[in-house]
């Protein structure tokens, strides 16, 4: 039995296991607080990204107060990548995650950078190249749904900040679970639920309030940033997300909240 | 300390993203120091791609210094991959003062401060690079605020590190006089005890005399 055998796929999950976006009709999906045609989600994501690109570090500096530095080495002390690994960092923006674990897995192991956004990608490879780190990385232009590697082919995928932008979350679960190796592990990190509710109103005081303006400043695009804000209220809670993944065919899965939920780590294997 | 509140400082630390802030921290100075090294003979290739963990007595939470030398010599400290190092390390921050001092590292193995469990060589390899990095902070420190400047603050520093020393040296020998010979003279806290207990007493007595004193006055004097 090959392993995309296995996979349950999404027709064949019992109604209570079905996420709201398989259910709302397959032709129309989330985009921040609107509602729009499945097929413009990946134009209008793109707009975004090709816009705040030159200015994305910058921005997550100033809005996380460099914290996202400390969650995504939480996200590589968590991966127990070692030597020699293949690491897919997907959607992978600026390569942040790339450029730690191109250090870790050295010369026998390697990291393909991929991202659907050619901006992106464009800003990630020049500030990697800037830093000394060509030998062991590949760079990827590609859609999280339909990955374009054999499978069982990675020992670690990641997805820091862009699962929640992708179309069809569950698709892209099930692509990233075919291309993962036996033993292999995928590490979600994303915005998630604030554990607590005063830091939740706290929180969506600032994003609705503070962040669009600062995204005006900085990058000039507040509506990106608003559509930052809103994307993350859209996106599954830790829960839900954790049975997104279960669905998909991942074992042992696990999430980690960071920051009091501001943020969750979620951890799978495919065995 | 005890197991429990190990475990709880453990899960504050980590909750805070400690293990993360100060890998971070550390990696930023040893690369800054790797960068500022004049010592162009030091090599790094022995232990490229080696994973050295060190698990303090003081921390946590382990580091694992791995070394990435592709382009320039890049330290890497990750703070969970003790199962796959290469050498590892239990020790204390005090212990690693002695082993600086040279002392003798199978002494320390003997005494258990120090537990070392894979490769040794790899712990030497590092230990080595370290002890052979030649950094000219005098010439770094200019480069930022001037010679005059640079000058002035090294003097001054060296005069406070000079008295901080002197100080330090008389209070261990001021301890080492009241442990060796006052701490024998001093009253005990019983005794003291003891002392106010008789005082009270013998206060009690006088003041008892007293009254019986004036008491046989007065009826003298009433006669």
């Amino acid at each position: 039995m090959s392993s995309s055998d296995q996979i349950p796929q999404e027709n064949d999950l019992p109604k209570s296991q079905q996420t709201p976006m398989n259910i709302d009709g397959n032709s129309t999906t989330h985009f921040g607080y609107k509602t729009i045609e499945k097929d413009d989600k990946i134009s209008m994501v793109a707009g975004v990204f090709h816009s705040v690109a030159k200015q994305y570090d910058v921005m997550n500096d100033l809005m996380s107060f460099g914290i996202h530095r400390l969650w995504k080495r939480f996200t590589i002390d968590a991966s127990g990548v070692r030597p020699g690994n293949k690491v897919l960092d997907l959607a992978g923006g600026t390569g942040d995650l790339t450029a730690k674990f191109s250090q870790l897995v050295g010369r026998e192991g390697k990291v393909v950078l991929a991202d659907i956004n050619s901006s992106m990608l464009n800003v990630g490879r020049d500030k990697l190249r800037d830093k000394g780190l060509v030998q062991n990385i590949e760079y990827v232009q590609a859609n999280a749904e339909y990955l374009p590697f054999e499978e069982n082919t990675f020992d670690i995928v990641t997805i820091a900040f862009g699962l929640r932008n992708v179309t069809d979350k569950d698709k892209a679960l099930r692509s990233i679970y075919s291309v993962l190796k036996p033993g292999g592990r995928l590490l979600v990190l994303e915005f998630s639920k604030p554990e607590h509710e005063l830091l939740n109103k706290a929180y969506d005081f600032y994003s609705f309030n503070i962040l669009p303006k600062m995204g005006e400043i900085v990058a000039k695009d507040g509506d990106s940033y608003q559509y930052l804000a809103e994307s993350i209220r859209m996106h599954p809670d830790q829960e839900t997300l954790k049975s997104m993944m279960d669905n998909a065919g991942f074992e042992q899965t696990s999430f980690k909240n960071l920051t009091g939920g501001v943020v969750a780590l979620h951890k799978g294997y495919k065995f | 300390m005890s197991i429990f509140t190990k475990l709880a400082a453990s899960k504050i630390a980590n909750e805070l993203l400690l293990p993360q802030a100060v890998t971070a921290a550390l990696e930023l100075i040893i690369n800054k120091a790797l960068a500022l090294n004049n010592n162009t003979s030091v090599s790094f290739s022995a232990v490229a791609q080696k994973t050295l963990t060190l698990k303090l007595a003081e921390l946590s939470f382990p580091l694992s210094f791995s070394v990435n030398s592709s382009s320039k010599p890049v330290v890497v400290i990750v703070s969970t991959l003790a199962e796959q190092s290469d050498c590892s390390i239990q020790t204390s921050l005090y212990t690693l003062k002695k082993l600086k001092d040279n002392q003798s590292l199978t002494q320390l193995i003997k005494q258990d401060e120090l537990d070392v469990s894979g490769d040794l060589k790899v712990a030497q390899q590092f230990a080595n690079i370290a002890q052979s990095l030649e950094i000219d902070w005098q010439s770094e420190l200019a480069n930022h605020l001037g010679d005059v400047p640079t000058h002035k603050l090294l003097q001054f520093g060296n005069k406070v590190t000079k008295s901080f020393l002197t100080k330090s040296k008389q209070l261990e020998a001021d301890l080492t006089e009241y442990v060796v010979h006052e701490k024998r003279l001093v009253v005990s806290k019983s005794q003291i005890k003891a002392f106010n207990q008789r005082t009270k007493e013998i206060a009690n007595d006088v003041s008892a005399i007293s009254k019986r004193v004036d008491k046989l006055i007065a009826d003298y004097a009433s006669k």
